[in-house]
């Protein structure tokens, strides 16, 4: 459509829209770098002393490993399994389909807070005791939908010809997966696993309820709080708001790329290059 | 399937697509570990849930017979039913405000030339990534008694006396969650915009229609659904909130989760259960309500995930 055409509005509120994403996490920014304790106007001078108390704090740093624990479990065993259930699905045929499709998306409908309630009633029941083994099970369930939509929607947009292929030339399931499928789809799959570390770094609403003596980052922020509010808040959060962004974009990028790559194999040239004996 | 309907746990199942039967024995045997373990945290969890809701709970116990005794105290509890309303409100406010807000930008997104577009996008994303709690507190620090916008109002000599009706209220919970939820939905109705082609509103132009009309019969056709199910998403999401109305909320602005946190961290399991499940039971009315009015109004089905 020409550029003309679209409203002037449409392209205000977009600009609105973003400044109010972004204007208040820019503010907590801002106010990271204060020099006093305050949070409030006139805004007093530059200094780095609330990531310095950060750096030394042994709490934060407790909990900051606490998370990477959790988040890289999480990441690594979501990997593994919905990398799986997304190949079974989009290569099966089969009525159980459409029954198994609504339990890999429903984490992704309910409210965290039944997800963490049912858990907790689960471990109680069970007695099992609360730990970082515990919030991991939470996150594995609250990961597994994101990862398994992005994981299904790129090996359903694969060449099946390419797969056929390969099983007429006498491949087996595990070598067309390896050889066929894997090489075409690995940079979505370990986007997708830094969206899944991201999202299980940032969780709380069901950690909340599952976690044990042992508190995540965001469990820490949220008791953090509850007492007195500072500047070092402010530096823990940008601190997490740089390292999610960075994330993301090793994951947008991944993605990009791969989309970009896939359409250059498209080129029967490419095909027969991707074909060539090893 | 095959003889290989042994307890596939993940090992078995890598092994057995090793062993290249696997993949003949059917691909969906693959999705067995994922499913299994779906059905072992969350399915059997949710089940226990929702008989614990008829239990009678003492602390951190509960014990037979099944009553409908918990329903009955949350339904005669005044404080439950203010709870409910506030819930409502604030879910309904957040989800039709957070609509109404993206849709002028989903459009944006898909119709513009401009070069911004992929920064917008990528901003969109990116600050939906962002820490569910940094936000609830930049709106706390913004939003505060001698917050941003009161100290800085302040500092320009505009007021004297600190705006008090900026936080602790229902508009201060409905802010900041629009601010969680709003890239949500401007990605699922961006997403419901992609299959019309701009070249479908320039042959409708051609063929006479008006903007208004080309928005009625065109537009709005193809993203009631999507933004049916992203109503239906913050409104659920927003609802069953507990943790932004402890920091924004006030007296006001409490809702319906935060009892049942309350109920959890005191103990009592089978109450707060039944308060959990009480509005898990209104969401699924909510949904199935949205979904028979497109199935009425005939455009295309309930999608949560686009």
């Amino acid at each position: 459509m020409s550029g003309g055409r679209l409203s002037p509005i449409a392209g205000l509120v977009t600009l609105a829209g973003v400044l109010f994403l972004w204007l208040p996490l820019l503010v907590v920014v801002l106010f990271s770098l204060h020099e006093t304790a305050s949070l409030s106007f006139p805004f007093e001078g530059l200094s780095l002393r609330w990531y310095e108390r950060v750096y030394e704090s042994p709490e934060v740093r407790a909990a900051v490993q606490n998370s990477l624990i959790v988040a890289t479990t999480t990441a690594l065993v979501t990997l593994v399994l919905a990398t799986l259930a997304a190949y079974g699905m989009s290569r099966a045929r089969s009525r159980w389909r459409a029954p198994l499709s609504l339990l890999f998306f429903l984490p992704i409908t309910l409210p965290g807070l039944f997800i963490g309630v049912a858990l907790v009633i689960a471990f109680t029941r069970t007695e099992t005791s609360l730990s970082l083994v515990t919030v991991t099970i939470a996150h594995l369930v609250y990961v597994f939908p994101f990862f398994f939509v992005l994981a299904r929607a790129a090996l359903e947009r694969l060449d099946p010809a390419l797969e056929e292929a390969a099983a007429d030339l006498g491949a087996n399931g595990a070598t067309v997966f390896r050889r066929v499928t894997l090489p075409q789809v690995w940079p979505v799959l370990v986007g997708a696993a830094c969206l899944a570390f991201a999202l299980s770094f940032d969780e709380f609403v069901i950690t909340f309820f599952v976690v044990g003596p042992d508190p995540t980052l965001p469990l820490f922020i949220w008791s953090s709080l509850r007492k007195t509010i500072d500047p070092s808040i402010n530096a823990i959060s940008t601190l997490l708001l740089a390292f999610t962004v960075l994330l993301f974009v090793v994951t947008f990028g991944l993605a990009s790329w791969s989309e970009r790559r896939r359409r250059g194999a498209v080129d029967p040239l490419a095909l027969a290059g991707a074909e060539a004996p090893r | 399937m095959s003889a290989t309907a042994e307890p596939p746990t993940t090992a078995t199942v890598v092994a057995g697509a090793r062993r290249e039967r696997g993949l003949r024995a059917g691909p969906l045997l693959l999705t067995a570990p994922a499913a299994l373990a779906l059905l072992l945290f969350l399915i059997a969890p949710l089940a226990t849930f929702a008989v614990y809701s008829f239990l009678t709970g003492s602390l951190y116990e509960v014990s037979g017979p099944l009553t409908l005794e918990n329903y009955r105290e949350i339904a005669e509890s005044d404080l439950n039913r203010t709870l409910a309303r506030n819930s409502v409100v604030v879910g309904v406010l957040a989800a039709v405000t957070s609509v109404l807000f993206a849709l002028p930008i989903a459009y944006w997104l898909r119709y513009t030339a401009s070069r911004w577009k992929t920064l917008v996008l990528f901003l969109m994303v990116a600050s939906f990534l962002a820490s569910y709690l940094v936000r609830i507190y930049a709106w706390r620090t913004i939003l505060g008694t001698e917050g941003v916008i009161n100290s800085g109002l302040g500092a320009l000599g505009v007021i004297d006396e600190p705006l008090t009706f900026l936080v602790f209220n229902r508009f201060a919970v409905t802010i900041a969650l629009v601010h969680i939820y709003l890239p949500y939905v401007v990605l699922v109705l961006y997403a419901g915009l992609a299959p019309l082609k701009p070249t479908y509103l320039e042959a409708a132009q051609d063929l006479g229609a008006g903007r208004v009309q080309r928005w009625r019969r065109v537009v709005l056709p193809l993203v009631a659904a999507p933004a049916a199910s992203a109503l239906l998403f913050v409104f659920v999401l927003s609802a069953a909130d507990y943790v932004t109305p402890q920091f924004l909320g006030g007296r006001t602005g409490v809702l319906l989760g935060v009892q049942v946190q309350v109920a959890f961290s005191t103990g009592d399991y089978a109450a707060g259960a039944a308060i959990s499940f009480a509005l898990l039971a209104g969401f699924l009315l909510c949904y199935g309500l949205v979904a028979l009015a497109l199935r009425v109004a005939r455009v295309d089905r309930l999608r949560f995930v686009s």
